[in-house]
């Protein structure tokens, strides 16, 4: 019984944290001139369905296709050189690794839109530019890496140093037992902390709208973005456009999380 | 052969003959904030401009209005600036001023197409720089006060008869205010960007003030009356925060009696307003004052560092050309005086055709985004209380002061 | 030659050397952007001479005139204020939905799926669903109040100085709940239950344990959480955006949001700049405490 009671409070809590996706939903299939009636209708009563017409019109098999490249590409940099380092930094404990550290903090102060400038002018100079893409995935790793070695630098610290000594015993190399031991067991954090690093990659609008000119390579974010416009009335084609960006993500997420989280509270670490 | 002949084309044109050099392929890099799907009218231009000369190819990119300057600012530092641009009125003598822009005068000498006496003033006087001209108007807008012909009759009020004095506005706002339904008297904008200056400034303009002379006492007259209409709730709070579009959605939706915008509502408003629509001049501070109205649109210019100065000027003058059909097509209202045939919603163009006698520039000065920032912030501290009406215009008349003077 | 590789395959060489892939990654990147930041706050810059090296050096011109701001103080206030309000919230809040979470009951995991919506949906939607919500005159929110009859009449929650503020805030803790949460509950996932168990037996109750057992051992978690959490907030740009842009008269205006408006509203880049090196200068306060908590860290 009292599981039934938790789950009716989650449920509640769920509802009226989810309350802005469903009112995205809504919107989408509300039609425009009902967007803005008072008191609003919490119902959709004469729902209108463009998803293929957004879909096609909006160009967005193009976007996503450019999303997502860019969301893999930068988190397969991000786990390529930040597992190692968030291993390192939970391993050795020295002013030297505090100062690295430090200095991986301080590398992602400033939000994107007052780094854009600056990058936009080097990457000019040395080229970068011809390679849009390209460009964003390195920055945007750069902008997340960050996050990504402090995030996973917690799971490796759960990790008793013990296990690896063990290895180490029976003849693994140090590259061995970090490969063999220490990425299998923070497994779960490196995939939870790489989801959430892929997310935000999806989602990049600052770096892409600036270093990207080309239509044909630009990212759904900013797709969104031109199709909204600073004169928007069509609510209803843009909160589309939102959802067939966001349901299949979502989806995805949570058939992953399940995974996830399953493995996380059967404990790794037993 | 092919090859042989192109070769001697381009031999022949070495030669002299400049008609001939236009077998040469161009293509010229274009930005606008219009868009394609719209269609935009640097699309529609560049399309047909491109039958007339099909040696000139087109890369026309987009750009979102709230991110131009900032594109723009950057293209021209590093290089990667277009070959033709359209700019807002008043950033263009930002531009022109540290010589991003091509001086186009030579090429206005000889035309056929444009002569510079004609434009109106205020347009003529955002592409003018040290007399110097740096650009053309493609078209322009300013504002009027749309009203709900069905709200004043249902008020007891004769809806031939719009308010035409300030004091007119305030009663006529305040007996179409009705908040058990949702209604206020006015819309308008007075947020804490560009659309409050460019809604303000007619006002100072019309007390006899300008954009360097804001603390005059018709301009705090003015500010207070803006702020007695908020504190009434006559105009609704979230005027502070809303760009003109949004404010007039409520007008169309008939949440506000009245509204204070210009002719790019009227596609719009004529979908979405099931009522009797009336339009009137900006009103005045007593009857007979001087008429002030907003100026907006803006210019197509050519990048000083432009390979192609001919082929961009001959683009320049075939838009300029076009500025009969720009109401009509585009919902911009001509720069110089033109005949228009059978006008869309002819009420409402006459209004704006009228005001645009009236519409002055905002400035013209190099410096354009910090003045109107003063004065912003002007609006929004007295709309706010944080400083009565006359203190906040003196501080803005300081700062911009200091800018002018610079 | 091949003692140096024994030393990086096998020694303290490894570690020193997975440690400076990343960082000279992130210095290649990311340390231009900061320095050319950092060099723009000591010159006059105008837009036009923003990709040359060579600028006029104007010493600390930038930052006198901006302490000489009168929107200087208050800007200052509402960031602290932002910050502050935003970080304890989520981490309540996140916390809260963690424990909660771990909790036994049907269709657990799949709920918490489902918190990370609002990390999926795109910023300008975002903004565009919060800025419904809280409109003064057809707002959802202020539907909701007056059928409950909490609010007599309605709350101009955006336009409304004294509360703008507080609505941005709002609307960032939704944003941030669920990387609060799912960081936490990875945390609380990795406390062996054998302890609590142990705990329990010993006659420890829930408050206790929670105190004793789950605080320490999930002190890294929380150091990582909450200093990425100020970064993060300080970073929050697109509500501002879309939601008040800083308005009415700066009442809602933050650092970083005050500082693209000077750089790119009004052009003004330098001060622009100064402002975000004040805000780099935050920062370094808040890692050098981060990376100071790592010392005393519960080792596993």
């Amino acid at each position: 019984m009292k599981r039934y009671a938790l789950l009716a409070l989650a449920l509640i809590f769920l509802a009226i944290y989810l309350f802005p996706l469903y009112w995205m939903y809504l919107t989408a299939l509300k039609p425009s001139s009902e967007t803005f009636t008072y008191p609003p209708t919490f119902w959709p009563h004469h729902p209108e369905w463009n998803f293929a017409k957004v879909f096609v019109d909006k160009k967005m098999a193009t976007y996503l296709s450019n999303s997502l490249l860019i969301a893999i590409g930068t988190t397969v940099i991000v786990a390529l050189f930040g597992t190692g380092c968030a291993y390192a930094l939970s391993r050795v404990r020295s002013v030297w690794m505090d100062i690295v550290l430090f200095l991986i903090l301080m590398m992602q102060v400033l939000p994107s839109s007052l780094m854009a400038t600056p990058i936009f002018v080097i990457f000019n100079q040395i080229g970068l530019i011809a390679t849009p893409r390209t460009a964003v995935v390195l920055v945007q790793a750069a902008k997340v890496l960050p996050l990504y070695i402090v995030l996973t630098r917690t799971s490796f610290m759960q990790i008793p140093k013990e296990l690896e000594e063990a290895a180490r015993v029976d003849g693994a190399s140090r590259f061995g037992a970090f490969m063999r031991i220490a990425v299998p067991l923070a497994r779960n954090g490196i995939l939870v902390t790489s989801v959430l690093i892929f997310l935000q990659s999806f989602g990049e609008y600052v770096y892409s709208r600036s270093l990207i000119s080309e239509e044909a390579l630009q990212t759904a974010t900013v797709g969104l973005m031109n199709f909204m416009g600073p004169n928007t009335t069509d609510w209803n084609g843009i909160m589309t456009y939102a959802v067939i960006y966001v349901t299949p993500i979502l989806f995805v997420f949570v058939l992953l999380q399940r995974k996830i989280v399953s493995g996380l509270t059967a404990g790794a670490l037993k | 052969m092919r090859n042989m002949k192109r070769l001697l084309a381009g031999a022949l044109a070495l030669a002299g003959s400049t008609v001939l050099a236009s077998a040469e392929e161009v293509t010229l890099n274009v930005w606008t904030i219009d868009r394609e799907e719209d269609p935009g009218y640097m699309y529609v231009m560049a399309k047909e401009f491109q039958k007339l000369h099909p040696e000139v190819k087109f890369n026309i990119k987009h750009v979102e209005f709230a991110d131009w300057a900032n594109d723009i600012t950057r293209a021209v530092a590093t290089g990667t600036a277009p070959d033709v641009a359209y700019v807002d009125n008043p950033n263009t003598p930002f531009l022109s001023s540290k010589g991003a822009l091509l001086d186009i005068s030579p090429y206005i000498k000889d035309s056929k197409v444009v002569d510079p006496s004609k434009i109106f003033p205020g347009p003529l006087s955002t592409v003018t720089w040290d007399g110097k001209i740096y650009g053309l108007p493609r078209g322009s807008n300013t504002i009027a006060l749309y009203y709900n012909k069905d709200m004043f009759k249902a008020a007891g009020l004769d809806p031939d008869k719009p308010p035409q004095t300030w004091d007119e506005l305030y009663e006529t706002a305040k007996k179409l205010t009705d908040p058990s339904k949702n209604v206020y008297g006015l819309a308008f904008s007075a947020n804490a960007n560009e659309e409050g200056t460019f809604q303000f400034l007619p006002w100072i303009q019309s007390a006899g003030g300008n954009f360097d002379k804001v603390n005059g006492p018709g301009a705090v007259k003015a500010l207070e009356l803006w702020q007695k209409i908020i504190d009434e709730k006559l105009a609704s709070p979230d005027t502070l925060i809303r760009g003109q579009y949004d404010s007039f959605a409520t007008f169309n939706a008939q949440n506000a009696a009245m509204a204070i915008s210009g002719p790019w509502e009227l596609p719009r408003m004529s979908k979405d307003a099931k009522f009797d629509v009336g339009i009137a001049l900006l009103p005045v501070p007593e009857l007979g004052a001087k008429r002030a109205s907003a100026l907006g649109e803006g210019n197509n210019v050519i990048f000083a560092k432009t390979k192609h100065p001919k082929e961009a000027y001959e683009y320049l003058e075939y838009m300029y050309s076009q500025m009969p059909r720009v109401w009509n097509e585009f919902g911009f209202v001509p720069s110089y005086p033109v005949e228009v045939k059978d006008p869309k919603w002819p009420a409402e163009y006459a209004v704006f055709v009228e005001s645009m006698k009236y519409a002055a520039a905002r400035g013209p000065s190099p410096d354009w985004a910090k003045i109107s920032k003063a004065i912003s912030t002007a609006i929004q501290q007295a709309l706010t209380h944080q400083a009565d009406a006359q203190t906040a215009l003196n501080t803005a008349q300081t700062t911009i002061e200091g800018i002018v003077s610079k | 030659m091949s003692a140096l590789f024994r030393g990086l395959r096998d020694g303290h060489g490894f570690d020193a050397l997975l440690a400076l892939l990343a960082l000279v990654y992130l210095l290649t990147f990311s340390a231009f952007p900061l320095i050319y930041n950092i060099v723009m706050s000591f010159q006059e810059v105008d837009m036009f001479s923003m990709a040359d090296l060579v600028r006029p050096f104007v010493g600390l011109a930038n930052y006198k005139a901006l302490f000489a701001s009168p929107d200087f103080w208050p800007i200052l206030r509402n960031t602290a204020l932002f910050v502050l309000l935003s970080i304890v919230f989520q981490l309540a809040i996140g916390f809260g939905l963690a424990l909660f979470m771990q909790q036994d009951f049907p269709g657990a995991t799949y709920l918490r799926g489902l918190f990370l919506a609002a990390w999926i949906m795109p910023a300008l939607v975002v903004g565009a669903v919060w800025k419904w919500i809280f409109a003064g005159d057809f707002g959802v929110l202020n539907y909701f109040l007056s059928q409950l009859g909490l609010v007599g009449s309605k709350v101009f929650w955006l336009s409304d100085p004294a509360i703008s503020l507080y609505s941005v805030t709002i609307a960032n803790i939704w944003l941030g709940i669920p990387f609060n949460m799912i960081l936490l509950s990875v945390g609380l996932a990795g406390i062996p239950k054998d302890m609590y168990e142990a705990a329990a037996l010993d006659g420890a109750n829930a408050l206790q344990r929670f105190w004793h057992m789950t605080l320490p051992m999930m002190r890294s978690t929380l150091g990582a959480v909450i200093s990425l959490g100020i970064i993060f907030t300080l970073q929050q740009f697109d509500l501002f955006a879309s939601l008040t842009q800083g308005g009415p008269a700066n009442a809602s205006n933050v650092a970083q949001y005050w500082s693209w408006q000077l750089s790119f509203q009004t052009y003004d880049i330098a001060s622009g700049s100064a402002v975000s090196c004040l805000m780099l200068g935050f920062v370094i306060v808040v890692a050098v405490i981060y990376v100071r908590s790592t010392r005393h860290e519960h080792r596993a």
